[in-house]
């Protein structure tokens, strides 16, 4: 009896890089569905059962970590060692924190009551997203630096830029639940 | 989170919440933030010209107890000293002060943040107050 995959890649069967094809990945998650679904294995051995069982649990897990891109990178970044960094190593730029302030301050003020606070959350909430957009882009190309490289400079440009989106994403939600 | 008792005195009434006109060229203002938790610190110092005492601090703080309670608590001890004075606080008195446990420890260092924050800003505007009066001549 196989040993189950030590990884989410190995899972696959796949190189751990970053820029993931994803219909690829897809349909690779597809096939191995099927060939470990538990129902085909329910006159084999117990040792097979619980392996088909282990391995579609484990499987569900990769597919689940590897499709979404963000996901991946933490996931990847964690293989490697690197855990989230601390504010020590990345605080935000002053221009930001000044935005993160006058966001708090207009949440606070719709939570008093002053409908007229919604405005420049509205507004904020877009340059939150356009920040995002961005990140993304820059994610984009920082995948695509690693896969050719595979050093760890890229490496930690990619977690300063997800603890950047991170913080980004907590205040896009903070201002999306204050307007819905 | 079990909260000491100083903390608690902080977040339920929080001394010298506000803010001083940021333009003001003997008020310095500190702006700090932590990304993993998304606290954001306001932090601002009135410096009396004569005296090079800080006359008056404010601050707001959107985050956590341990986090309102820092920087309150680092506004009480700003007002009667002079920069330098001020310049000498470490987080580490903070955490004595308020019993911050291990794991709320960041909110002391980012209190600590905020002041030196805000006296650099502050000695940055006379910085700048002076060399506009050079280029002046």
């Amino acid at each position: 009896m196989n040993s189950l995959p030590s990884d989410y890649y190995s899972v696959f069967g796949i190189a751990p890089t970053l820029a993931l094809d994803l219909p690829e990945l897809q349909r690779q998650f597809y096939v191995l569905s099927k060939q470990f679904h538990p129902d085909r294995f329910a006159r084999a051995s117990a040792p097979e059962q619980q392996y088909a069982l282990d391995f579609t649990s484990l499987l569900n897990d990769a597919w689940r970590v590897l499709r979404d891109p963000v996901s991946r990178a933490e996931y990847l970044l964690k293989q490697q060692g690197l855990e989230p960094g601390d504010s020590r190593t990345n605080p935000p730029p002053p221009e930001l924190l000044e935005e993160v302030f006058e966001l708090n301050m207009a949440l606070e003020e719709l939570r008093a009551g002053d409908g007229d606070a919604r405005g420049p959350i509205a507004e904020a909430l877009d340059r939150f997203l356009a920040m995002r957009d961005q990140l993304d882009r820059d994610r984009e190309a920082l995948f695509v630096r690693y896969d050719a490289q595979r050093d760890a400079a890229t490496l930690g440009d990619l977690r300063a830029l997800l603890n950047r989106r991170r913080y980004i994403e907590n205040l896009v939600r903070d201002a999306q639940q204050a307007l819905s | 989170m079990a909260y000491s008792n100083k903390v608690l005195d902080h977040y339920n009434h929080p001394r010298n919440v506000g803010s001083l006109d940021k333009n003001d060229s003997h008020v310095g203002t500190g702006m700090v933030g932590a990304p993993e938790c998304g606290d954001v610190m306001k932090l601002q110092i009135k410096v009396n010209p004569e005296t090079g005492v800080i006359d008056d601090a404010k601050f707001k703080t959107f985050g956590c107890g341990s986090a309102i309670a820092s920087s309150s608590l680092a506004t009480e001890w700003l007002k009667g000293k002079t920069v330098d004075e001020a310049l000498a606080i470490k987080n580490t008195d903070i955490v004595n002060e308020l019993a911050l446990p291990p794991v709320k420890i960041h909110c002391s260092v980012l209190a600590e943040d905020a002041i030196k924050a805000a006296i650099n800003d502050y000695k940055v505007k006379q910085g700048a107050d002076v060399s506009s009066l050079v280029q002046a001549h």
